[in-house]
C-alpha cells in the first residue's frame, strides 16, 4: 500500500509539472497584463524569418509603439508553412491566439472567425478614415467570403508580373512582350531554338506551377471558376478556361520551356536563377524588387502582365494584386491599447512597408522618393484595381489542394497527359 | 552494490523514469492517435464520430496509401542493404588497414553527426540539373547526355536516390559499430583458422561475422526499425514526389493530417504504421531466432 502511494504520488508530480508547462505556453500566447489589470505586453505570431517582410514591419511598428507606450513586445515566428498552420490550429483549438497573428483568407480565417477571435478590421479601418485609402484589389481580396465584411490586415501591396531580359528577346528576335499566351508559347520556342532557357519556374513550390493553371481561369472568370470547382458547380471539363490552363501547363513543361529539372528547384533557387542570368522570362513581382532593382536599373530586364487567353473574354486586371499573407486582431484580447495600436499601425503603415519591409503599401499613398525605378514604373498597372487575384489555396478545400499539387506536377513533366490529369481533378469534389 | 541491484525496489526506481517517458510520450500518442482515427476531424471544429469508415475507406479504397506501403518496403530494404552490409564490409575494411585507420573512422562518421536537413541541402545541390550540380557536372565528362540527368524529380528513381542519402548519412553510425565489435573478435580465433589453412576471407566469413551475429542482428533491426518510420529525407528532398513516385507510409500521414488536415484519416494512417512496424519487427526477430542464442 505504501508502494503504491509513492507511485501516485510520483505520478501526480510528473502531472503538476506537465500542467505547468502547458500553463506556461498558454499564457505566452495570451494577452499579459500585470497586477493592476492593465497590459504590459503585445504579442504576435507571424509566418516566416526576420528577414520576411511580415515580421519586417511588424517588428518596427511594436518596437515603436511599445517604446512609447512602455510596453514590452513578442514575436513568435514558425517559418514552414504547414508547421505555422499547425501552430495556429494550436492556438485556435486552445482559445489561446495571440493579440495579432498571421492568417491567410480562408479556411483558417473561417476557424478563428467560428470561435469569435477576429476583430473585424473593415469596422476598425472605416473609424479611423483609412477605409478610404485602401487599394480596392486588396479589399476584395480580404472580403470575408460569406459575409462580405473584411477581418484581415494586409501584409503590404504584392502586384505580380513576367519579367524578361531584353538581351534574349532581342537575340530571338522578339520584338514586342507577348499579350496572348498564343504569342508567349510562340516566344518560348524561338528562345528554346536559341539554346537559352524560355522559362525560369520554382516548381519545386507549388504556388510556382499553381499559378500556371489559374491565369486563364482568372483572366477569364475572375473566382467563378475556382468557387464554383470546389462547390461542385463547375469542373475542368466542363470550362473552357480551366481546359485551356491544363493544356497550357501540359505544354509549357513538357516542350521543354522550363528549366530542366525545374521540379526540384524552389522558388528561391528560380530567384537566384533568373537574377543570377538564367532563362529569359520569370514570373515574379513586386515581392523581388530588390532583386531585380540592379538589371532592371541598367535596362536589362523588361516586364509584362498576365497574357489574354486568346478566344474568350479577359477581364481588364491583368495584374494579379494580392495582400500576402494578411493578419488578423485577437478579439479576446482587443482592449484600448490594441486599438491606440491600431490606428497608429495603420498611420505608419506606409513608412514600414516602403522603408523597412520593401513592399508597396496597400494604401493609396503617394510613392516616397528614393525608391527603386521598378516601384514607380509598376505602380500604374495596379493603381486603380478592384479585382484581386484569386489564390487557388485560399479557395480550395485542403484535401483537394495536396492533390491538385500532386497531379500539376505529374503534368508539368508529362508523367501524365490533360485529359488525365482532368479526369482525376475533376473527381476530387463531389458535384 | 550488487546486492543493491538485486533488489526488486532499486530495479523499479531504475525502470520507472524511463517508464513514464515512454508511457507519456509513446504509449499515450499512440493511444490517441487510435482515438482520433475514429473521427473525421480537419484538426480545427467539431469532431465526427464515423466508426472504422477511415480505416475501410485506407484499406479498399486508398491505392496511394497502398504504393507508400510498397515504397517503404523498397525503402526499407535499400536501407538495410546499405547502412548494416555497407557498414559491415567498411568496418571489415577498416579493421584490416593499419594507417589513417582513425582519420577514416572519423570522416565517414561525419554525416551521421550532419543534421539530415544539411544533409538533404547539399544532396539537392550535388544532385541539381539546373544549375548543373557536380554530380552532373561530372557524368557529362563521361555522356553529355547525362547533365541533364534528373535524379530527384525523375518518378522513376527519386525513391532509390533518397533512401542512398539515408543510407549515406547512417553508414558510418553502423560501420562504427561493426568495428567496435570486429576488433572485439578474440584473435586466437583468427588465427586457428589461418593455422588451419583459411584465407582471409574465409576467416571472416566463417569465424569473424558468426561471431559477431548477434551485433547484425541487432543493427538490422534498428535500420528496419528506422527505415519504417523515415520521414524527413522523403519530405525535404522530393517532398514524397513527383506525384506520389517517393512517397512513405510517414510522409503520406503527415500530408493527409497536416496539409489535407484529415486529422481522423491520417491518424489511422498512423496507426497503421504502427501496425506494420510491430508485425515486420516480430517476423524479423521470428527469422532470426529473437536474439535467443545471444
Amino acid at each position: 500500500m505504501r508502494k503504491m502511494k509513492k507511485v501516485l504520488s510520483l505520478a501526480m508530480t510528473a502531472a503538476m509539472t506537465a500542467s505547468l508547462l502547458t500553463g506556461m505556453g498558454a499564457v505566452t500566447a495570451s494577452a499579459k497584463k500585470s497586477d493592476d489589470g492593465k497590459r504590459t505586453k503585445i504579442t504576435a505570431l507571424l509566418k516566416g524569418t526576420e528577414s520576411t517582410e511580415q515580421y519586417k514591419t511588424f517588428d518596427y511598428l511594436l518596437k515603436n509603439f511599445c517604446d512609447e507606450k512602455g510596453l514590452d513586445y513578442e514575436i513568435e515566428l514558425v517559418n514552414d508553412m504547414q508547421d505555422y498552420f499547425t501552430k495556429l490550429q494550436m492556438y485556435i483549438n486552445s482559445d489561446t491566439l495571440p493579440d495579432i497573428f498571421g492568417c491567410p483568407n480562408g479556411t483558417l480565417s473561417k476557424a478563428c472567425k467560428d470561435i469569435d477571435a477576429l476583430v473585424n478590421v473593415g469596422d476598425e479601418l472605416e473609424r479611423n478614415g483609412y477605409d478610404e485609402k485602401l487599394n480596392g484589389a486588396i479589399r476584395d481580396f480580404l472580403t470575408d467570403a460569406d459575409d462580405g465584411n473584411m477581418y484581415l490586415f494586409p501584409q503590404g501591396l504584392y502586384c505580380e508580373y513576367f519579367m524578361y531580359r531584353k538581351d534574349i528577346f532581342e537575340k530571338a528576335g522578339i520584338k514586342d512582350a507577348p499579350t496572348t499566351w498564343e504569342e508567349f508559347e510562340e516566344d518560348c520556342q524561338k528562345i528554346a531554338d536559341q539554346g537559352e532557357i524560355p522559362v525560369i519556374v520554382g516548381g519545386s513550390d507549388a504556388w510556382q506551377l499553381m499559378r500556371y493553371l489559374s491565369f486563364s481561369p482568372w483572366r477569364v472568370t475572375g473566382s467563378e471558376f475556382i468557387e464554383g470547382y470546389q462547390a461542385g458547380t463547375d469542373s475542368f471539363s466542363d470550362n473552357e478556361s480551366a481546359k485551356y490552363a491544363v493544356n497550357l501547363l501540359s505544354d509549357l513543361g513538357t516542350k521543354g520551356y522550363f528549366e530542366p529539372g525545374f521540379a526540384s528547384v524552389d522558388f528561391t533557387s528560380a530567384c537566384n536563377l533568373f537574377f543570377g542570368g538564367s532563362g529569359a522570362i520569370f514570373y515574379t513581382g513586386s515581392g523581388q524588387i530588390s532583386l531585380a532593382e540592379e538589371m532592371y536599373d541598367n535596362g536589362e530586364l523588361g516586364f509584362f502582365p498576365v497574357p489574354d487567353t486568346e478566344g474568350m473574354d479577359n477581364m481588364s486586371t491583368n495584374v494579379p494584386v494580392h495582400a500576402g499573407f494578411a493578419e488578423g486582431f485577437n478579439k479576446a484580447t482587443y482592449d484600448d491599447t490594441m486599438q491606440e495600436f491600431f490606428d497608429y499601425m495603420c498611420e505608419n503603415f506606409t513608412d514600414a512597408c516602403y522603408n523597412q519591409a520593401q513592399v508597396f503599401s496597400p494604401f493609396n499613398e503617394e510613392l516616397p522618393e528614393g525608391l527603386p525605378q521598378l516601384y514607380y514604373d509598376t505602380q500604374p498597372m495596379f493603381e486603380d484595381a478592384e479585382t484581386a487575384w484569386t489564390s487557388w489555396d485560399d479557395k480550395l478545400d485542403s484535401d483537394v489542394m495536396t492533390k491538385i499539387v500532386d497531379e500539376q506536377q505529374q503534368l508539368a513533366q508529362g508523367i501524365i497527359k490533360p485529359d488525365e490529369f482532368i479526369k482525376t481533378c475533376d473527381s476530387l469534389v463531389k458535384k | 552494490m550488487q546486492k543493491a541491484f538485486g533488489k526488486k525496489s532499486v530495479i523499479f526506481l531504475f525502470i520507472f523514469p524511463a517508464f513514464l517517458i515512454y508511457t507519456a510520450f509513446v504509449i499515450v500518442s499512440i493511444v490517441w492517435a487510435g482515438y482520433y482515427s475514429f473521427f473525421d476531424w480537419s484538426g480545427v471544429g467539431e469532431k465526427v464520430f464515423v466508426g472504422f469508415k477511415n480505416y475501410i475507406e485506407l484499406l479498399t479504397q486508398d491505392d496511394v496509401f497502398r504504393s507508400t506501403v510498397w515504397h517503404t518496403l523498397i525503402y526499407t530494404v535499400i536501407n538495410v542493404a546499405i547502412q548494416v552490409f555497407g557498414g559491415l564490409l567498411f568496418a571489415i575494411l577498416l579493421s584490416r588497414i593499419k594507417k589513417g585507420r582513425v582519420a577514416l573512422q572519423t570522416l565517414y562518421y561525419i554525416p551521421v553527426v550532419i543534421s539530415s536537413v544539411a544533409i538533404c541541402q547539399i544532396f539537392t545541390k550535388l544532385l541539381s540539373v539546373t544549375p548543373t550540380g557536380i554530380v552532373n557536372q561530372v557524368l557529362s565528362f563521361i555522356d553529355p547526355s547525362l547533365k541533364l540527368m534528373e535524379w530527384i524529380s525523375n518518378p522513376q528513381i527519386s525513391l532509390y536516390v533518397t533512401a542512398f542519402v539515408e543510407a549515406y548519412k547512417y553508414l558510418g553510425l553502423y560501420m562504427v559499430i561493426f568495428y567496435a565489435a570486429l576488433i572485439g573478435v578474440p584473435d586466437e580465433l583468427g588465427e586457428a583458422a589461418l593455422i588451419d589453412g583459411a584465407s582471409t576471407w574465409q576467416e571472416y566469413l566463417y569465424v569473424r561475422i558468426p561471431y559477431i551475429k548477434p551485433v547484425i542482428i541487432a543493427n538490422c533491426l534498428l535500420v528496419l526499425n528506422g527505415s519504417l518510420r523515415s520521414f524527413e529525407f522523403s519530405y525535404l528532398l522530393t517532398h514524397g514526389g513527383p506525384g506520389n513516385a517517393s512517397e512513405l507510409m510517414t510522409t503520406y500521414m503527415y500530408k493527409q493530417a497536416f496539409s489535407s488536415m484529415k486529422y481522423g484519416y491520417g491518424s489511422s494512417v498512423a496507426i497503421m504504421i504502427v501496425i506494420i512496424c510491430m508485425v515486420v519487427g516480430m517476423l524479423f526477430r521470428k527469422f532470426t531466432g529473437g536474439g535467443d542464442d545471444e
